[in-house]
């Protein structure tokens, strides 16, 4: 029995005890004073364990959630399905990408501090807890262990004053999103005296009166605001760009993708465990009307603003916002078209995740120490001074803005179909609107690289050289395209992965 | 056993939270700001141990209450330590100081 238990929740304990090794070996590692610095061990290490991790999520969804002993052992502080298992794997993937992204950004930039690796990997195993909880009680612990990881990320270079401003917004805001969304909890254990999620939504299934109904309401809006702040949506999203310029970039491509992932994780398991039940599922009394008002706002507001930034890492922090409404927009879909409609974010966030994480790569790639790339005007010219470093930027804009063969038109394309399938029309079509919007700060980053001249005296981006940032760059460039030519398998996987179908 | 009906425990934990939540809107300080999100986080305790006394058959919201508490005291230790980094660069704990990051 107990052995069964240690397989079935085999990926969080590979990523936690390959934490726990490499921190222990950073403390008691000894370097002559000419070595170099910790970031050439520790990127390898982190690497290999989120791919360990990755792999053995794989290996349990090849075996098969429903054969494994354990999971009911562990039920329901933390569900083991596909769904976990997808998200697991897409998280590590995220998480292994920015210790590669870190592993030449820190020593490039004179931050290289052996902590930022446990505080990723710590983070990220947060992350995979908070996917897969089933009860409040796993939900809160794995919300605050990935979120207090990403704070101290945020502000990782403590001598500047961009980094700890970073960290006090976004630390504040989380804390206060965390504390909402734990009070809306709280309210929901008084109204049906259940923490687990599935047993929490029984009880409202099996009919509230009407006052326990109000305390409902209440704490559904609790929760949402919580959750809206998690993935960044507006008006909740006011942190997200100066948290994400600030940061050091590997933190802020690792808050892009993984954090935001999981927040979406959380989303779905709340939204449809808990408030499932036909009366907060309906248009009149309960929740779609909110995400969708939500997910209009973000896609339209972020993208209005990404296009006046002129700072690249600000736009794509706007991007991401703006992601996250195209994501809403599946979400309001999950009514009508439960399994397409999850499957379709799923695979959304993971196509994202790849075009992102390698989005922010490549900026990080264009810039060395001192002459980092940050505003437009860094980046004139460089299609014909360092032509590959360009192209693969473009690559990456290209699929953020869902042009195909990439795996961001694809991502588009099914959760626009999944809405058109649930019959938002309206939703469906102001997403394409904004897709359209979208293109024009993506392609004109574009045109400054291959259409511009570096003005005259003006300080230009001089890219980095970093086998590990090319090496992420490589896995990133692949998937999106592998995700783009056969989109299929992975669709397929991710439906299989859906909640809702069960 | 008290003869104190529930309501009253609710409504002090929804005042609590109220306290809380509009210090973090209103005030400057970011040390005020971390302790409101402590009366926050204080009064989500309150609620649910008070409710462990209407669903009397498990202890669930008592023992998340002490999970809760644990990882405030590690929030505020993160929180504390960022805090302090700011005012080692700022020289002030004032929220309105933090205006390098703008549109």
């Amino acid at each position: 029995m107990s052995d069964s238990v240690f397989f079935a929740i085999a990926p969080l304990l590979v990523v936690s005890l390959g934490g726990l090794l490499l921190m222990m070996t950073e403390v008691f590692a000894t370097r002559r004073a000419d070595a170099d610095g910790p970031s050439s061990d520790l990127a390898m290490g982190t690497f290999i364990t989120m791919l360990a991790g990755a792999i053995t999520a794989f290996a349990l969804w090849l075996v098969g959630p429903d054969n494994l002993a354990g999971a009911k052992a562990v039920a329901p502080y933390l569900l083991v399905d596909r769904f976990t298992l997808f998200f697991d794997m897409v998280l590590c993937l995220g998480g292994g990408i920015a210790a590669l992204l870190a592993g030449g950004y820190l020593p490039e930039h004179k931050l290289d501090r052996g902590e930022f690796y446990p505080l990723l990997i710590f983070s990220t195993a947060g992350a995979m807890v908070l996917a897969s909880a089933g009860d409040l009680l796993s939900l809160f612990i794995g919300l605050e262990t990935m979120s207090l990881g990403v704070y101290a990320m945020v502000g990782f270079r403590r001598g500047s004053m961009r980094s700890t401003e970073a960290a006090i917004k976004y630390f504040l805001l989380g804390s206060f999103a965390a504390a909402l969304l734990m009070y809306g909890g709280a309210l929901l254990y008084g109204v049906t005296g259940k923490t687990a999620l599935a047993g929490i939504g029984a009880a409202i299934r099996a009919g509230v009166s009407s006052t326990d109904w109000g305390i409902l309401l209440l704490s559904m809006v609790l929760i949402l605001a919580g959750l809206a702040f998690k993935v960044s949506a507006v008006p909740f999203h006011m942190w997200t760009p100066d948290a994400y310029e600030g940061a050091p970039t590997p933190a802020t491509s690792f808050m892009a993708v993984a954090v935001k992932s999981a927040a979406f994780a959380m989303m779905l398991r709340v939204l449809i465990s808990v408030f499932g039940d036909p009366l907060s599922t309906s248009w009149g009394t309960g929740w779609p009307p909110v995400v969708a008002l939500l997910a209009v706002l973000t896609m339209t507001v972020a993208n209005l603003v990404a296009g006046r930034q002129s700072s690249v890492k600000r736009m794509l922090a706007y991007s991401s916002v703006a992601h996250a409404g195209y994501v809403l927009v599946g979400v309001v879909a999950l009514v009508e078209e439960p399994g397409t409609a999850q499957g379709s974010i799923m695979f959304y966030l993971l196509s994202y995740t790849v075009s992102t994480a390698g989005a922010f790569g490549a900026l990080i790639l264009c810039g060395s120490r001192g002459k980092e790339a940050v505003s437009y005007e860094d980046l004139a010219g460089l299609g014909k001074r360092h032509p590959a470093v360009a192209l693969i930027f473009s690559f990456f804009l290209l699929s953020l803005a869902g042009m195909p063969p990439t795996a961001g038109f694809f991502g588009k394309l099914y959760i626009v179909s999944s809405s058109i399938g649930a019959g938002l029309h309206t939703l469906a079509v102001l997403l394409v609107l904004n897709s359209v919007l979208a293109a024009y700060y993506y392609l004109r980053v574009m045109e400054y690289m291959y259409m511009r001249e570096p003005a005259a005296g003006a300080p230009i981006a001089v890219p980095m050289r970093s086998g590990y940032v090319r090496a992420a760059l490589a896995i990133c460039a692949v998937a999106v395209l592998v995700l783009g030519l056969w989109p299929t398998s992975s669709l397929s996987m991710a439906i299989d992965a859906a909640l809702a179908l069960r | 056993m008290g003869a104190v009906p529930i309501h009253w425990f609710l409504l002090l934990a929804a005042a609590l939270f109220s306290i809380g939540a509009v210090g973090f809107l209103l005030r400057r300080n970011l040390l005020v700001l971390l302790m409101s999100i402590e009366l926050m986080l204080n009064a989500v305790n309150l609620t649910l141990v008070a409710f462990n006394r209407v669903h009397v058959a498990n202890h669930d919201g008592q023992i998340m209450s002490f999970f809760i508490i644990a990882i405030a005291a590690a929030e505020a230790a993160v929180g504390l330590a960022i805090v302090l980094a700011f005012f080692r660069l700022r020289k002030s704990v004032r929220s309105d100081e933090a205006h390098v990051l703008r549109n």
